[in-house]
């Protein structure tokens, strides 16, 4: 513990006036949003309050910035949760990076990345440590940026694009370690998270996200060449307990995704949520949410860090709105289960087992002719931000009640790629208030049309904020789900909504397709 | 070798009509397809020579065999451009793995590259795997679910708006329509929700429903007039959505109902 303060306070006696103090990391978020979740326990809950229930009617528009690659169209909408230190905001989308004044929306620079290819899907934003920004490419690039002028300072490949990797997710800082993961399930890569140098690029450790052969974990599997091409991407962003010192990620989906029949077994550590140590990339604990997953359904979504009561002894524990359906609250000392509850009515498991993992039932397994699962392939919730609110005990999450064919179109005994196909049919979005001691649902608003899930921000102002599928960003009262603002964007809202305050005024930042608005207070 | 090159024949023969035909171009803007599609002629040489040098050990398909790897998903096949990689790998062999030096001209490999790349583009490009036989079930048993328990007839008839149905759509889309027939822009008559909006005023207006969300609705008119209102607490909103019974029986259906239900509407020629 004291080398790490040490570290810190290395990195702290040599800041730029733009770069970011360290200690910042380690604080709620209020002046600064230095990291994808604001900070690291993914709860997306601001102590501000000056924007509260008693005024926010007269919130407004401050600014819009409209990103513009300058190549005409983007492939992506801005999914990218900005981070914002000292009066300056930072975003991507693939291949691109902006930082634009947080006050006003004017742009201070662009950075370009010349692709090699890949898919261009999303860009989830930036890491930062002191004066340098870093950011993942489409085409599997670390970058770093100089935060003053975008200017770039290096670039290391993390993955090979030919092999079908692509990267999306915010790099995670923890003290001297940038945390990167990789996505890429169309051709049975193996996944695998790294820790790199914030200097050099260089990498300090990898943790494979499946067992090499004799390994822990490869009973789960039936054979080496299965384990080797069976997927597991690590492509949002973890959390971070500084005092268990342990980095919370949940993984992706096994491969071929669809077709089991090659990797019978648990398939660990796919779709898991895992503690690893950050300086060594070592697993403490896991737990996994879909054994032997044929349905897409990653457990990447959001570790939320709570620090809660249950029976009334105080508890250290960590909670997931998960793609397949389920609702998991874990003691995050040691992986322990405490709930498992589904958020949507689900057709496709049996029940639990002794650890609380979910049964899957067999006959929900993707069939030659077809068969119909709820949750869809795109599941229940997916990477979109949910948020914890610690002054109503409430988890909050926009579930989608989804609909899908799924189609084995691969029977061969090893199958390859997806090996299956699906075809989505109906769904219905719903904004969900989740008592974390239960998984009782509290309250619900729901929609009236369907769509994928939204990210979400809370605030000590008593307010909850994030959109909807009509294109509209709302504002809620958290304890209750009542309405108490909203305002009609280009598009939906795309990222996860942020706030930071600066001269005394408070800003909620959210991105929706291909703008990025400010709001604020009238003044 | 005889025997060798007989058996590879074989393998050929059997396996010609399980191959995936060579990969057309795709369309641009295919997402999953990042790298060239190879010369469709290319492909076709190249599995003819794959087949006969390297089927036995790699399998006809190039997914690996009882002596050799797979190579749709091997890194260095994956890497190759044009044969860089895999043609030294062929000109020299493996000698510790047990595999021989083949002495093929540049063209040939170039020919075994395409084929080779197509074969990870038929994996990688899942949007374009074929759907494999979905008529399984019942027909007399989905007759009955259609006029019993899943009240299909409530709205619909085999004589009626479903005559002819099987004709009008391939089975793999006459499933996923008859399940939820969500409305598609290229529909002649897509079905809408009709809505009635009664204001604070007393006054009603009612239609076809244009937009609705928390906080506003509009519609337009008989007449084609559009309208539309702010909503509040002394609007009333009421839809009728006619796909509603679809969104109810997708929670009810079990896989057997599904299938017996397409069994039964394949026969509506």
């Amino acid at each position: 513990m004291k080398l790490r303060l040490a570290a810190l306070a290395l990195v702290g006696s040599c800041l730029m006036a733009q770069g970011l103090d360290p200690a910042l990391l380690l604080k709620p978020p209020t002046e600064a949003w230095p990291t994808y979740n604001g900070d690291y326990s993914g709860r997306r809950f601001s102590s501000l309050s000056r924007i509260n229930s008693s005024n926010v009617t007269a919130m407004t528009l401050a600014w819009e910035y409209r990103l513009d690659p300058g190549t005409g169209t983007l492939t992506s909408t801005i999914k990218s949760t900005p981070l914002e230190v000292n009066g300056v905001l930072y975003f991507t989308l693939p291949d691109h990076a902006w930082a634009v004044d947080a006050r006003t929306g004017r742009q201070l620079w662009h950075y370009q990345w010349e692709s090699h290819g890949g898919i261009h899907i999303g860009s989830r934003g930036f890491g930062m440590y002191g004066g340098w920004l870093y950011f993942e490419t489409p085409d599997n690039y670390l970058i770093s940026l100089n935060a003053k002028d975008g200017t770039e300072r290096w670039h290391v490949e993390i993955a090979d694009v030919k092999q079908e990797y692509f990267s999306t997710p915010a790099p995670i800082v923890i003290r001297n370690h940038i945390i990167v993961g990789v996505g890429g399930d169309s051709l049975d890569v193996p996944g695998y998270l790294e820790s790199r140098d914030p200097e050099t690029g260089q990498l300090q450790w990898r943790w494979n996200t499946t067992p090499r052969k004799g390994e822990a974990g490869a009973e789960t599997w039936p054979n080496p060449e299965a384990m080797e091409h069976g997927g597991g991407m690590t492509w949002v962003p973890g959390t971070y307990d500084p005092e268990l010192n342990l980095y919370y990620l949940g993984t992706g989906n096994p491969n071929p995704v669809m077709a089991g029949q090659g990797r019978k077994g648990d398939n660990l550590w796919t779709c898991s949520i895992v503690a690893l140590n950050p300086d060594t990339g070592k697993l403490a604990w896991y737990f996994q949410a879909s054994p032997h997953d044929t349905h897409d359904w990653d457990a990447a979504e959001t570790p939320v860090l709570i620090d809660g009561e249950i029976d009334g002894r105080p508890r250290k524990l960590l909670a997931q709105s998960s793609r397949n359906g389920y609702f998991f609250v874990l003691d995050r000392t040691n992986g322990k289960n405490v709930v498992s509850k589904p958020y949507i009515d689900i057709n496709w498991s049996k029940g639990l087992d002794a650890k609380g993992q979910p049964i899957g039932n067999p006959d929900k397994e993707p069939k030659p002719d077809g068969t119909l699962v709820i949750p869809a392939l795109g599941g229940a919730a997916n990477w979109p931000s949910p948020s914890f609110d610690p002054e109503t005990g409430l988890f909050y999450v926009n579930a989608s009640s989804s609909y899908s064919l799924f189609y084995l179109t691969d029977t061969n005994d090893k199958p390859e790629g997806y090996g299956g196909r699906d075809s989505g049919l109906y769904s219905t979005l719903a904004l969900k208030a989740i008592d974390y001691r239960t998984g009782q649902i509290r309250w619900t608003h729901e929609y009236n049309r369907g769509g994928s899930s939204i990210g979400i921000l809370t605030t000590a102002g008593k307010l909850l904020f994030t959109g909807d599928p009509s294109g509209n960003f709302i504002v809620y009262d958290p304890a209750n789900g009542k309405i108490l603002w909203h305002a009609h964007l280009i598009s939906n809202v795309s990222n996860g909504p942020m706030t930071y305050e600066l001269d005394g005024r408070q800003y909620v930042v959210v991105g929706a397709g291909d703008t990025v608005y400010g709001f604020t207070l009238l003044q | 070798m005889k025997t060798l090159v007989a058996l590879c024949l074989l393998i050929a023969a059997s396996l010609a009509a399980q191959t995936p035909p060579a990969a057309a171009p795709r369309p641009a803007n295919n997402m999953l397809i990042s790298r060239a599609v190879p010369d469709a002629a290319a492909v076709e040489r190249g599995q003819k020579i794959f087949v006969g040098n390297c089927g036995f050990c790699h399998g006809a398909t190039a997914q690996g065999g009882d002596s050799g790897p797979d190579l749709v998903r091997s890194a260095l096949a994956l890497d190759d451009e044009r044969g860089d990689k895999i043609g030294p790998v062929i000109e020299q062999g493996r000698p510790g793995k047990g595999m021989p030096a083949f002495h093929l001209p540049a063209d040939q490999i170039q020919d075994i590259a395409a084929f080779l790349r197509s074969r990870q583009q038929a994996a990688i490009d899942r949007n374009a795997y074929s759907i494999l036989n979905i008529i399984t079930g019942d027909r007399e048993k989905g007759r009955e679910y259609f006029n019993g328990a899943g009240r299909c007839r409530t709205c619909h008839s085999p004589t009626g708006d479903l005559a002819g149905v099987a004709n009008k759509y391939d089975a793999v889309l006459l499933q996923s329509r008859f399940l939820y027939p969500r409305p598609r822009p290229r529909d002649a008559q897509p079905v809408r929700s009709e809505v009635t909006v009664k204001l604070a005023s007393g006054q009603s207006v009612s239609g076809t429903l244009e937009y609705l969300d928390d906080f506003d609705v509009s519609l337009r008119d008989a007449s084609g007039d559009y309208h539309s209102f702010s909503r509040d607490a002394r609007v009333k909103v009421e839809v009728h959505d006619p796909l509603a019974a679809h969104a109810e029986l997708l929670k009810k259906y079990s896989d057997a109902d599904m299938h017996n239900l397409l069994a039964y509407l394949e026969t509506l020629k």
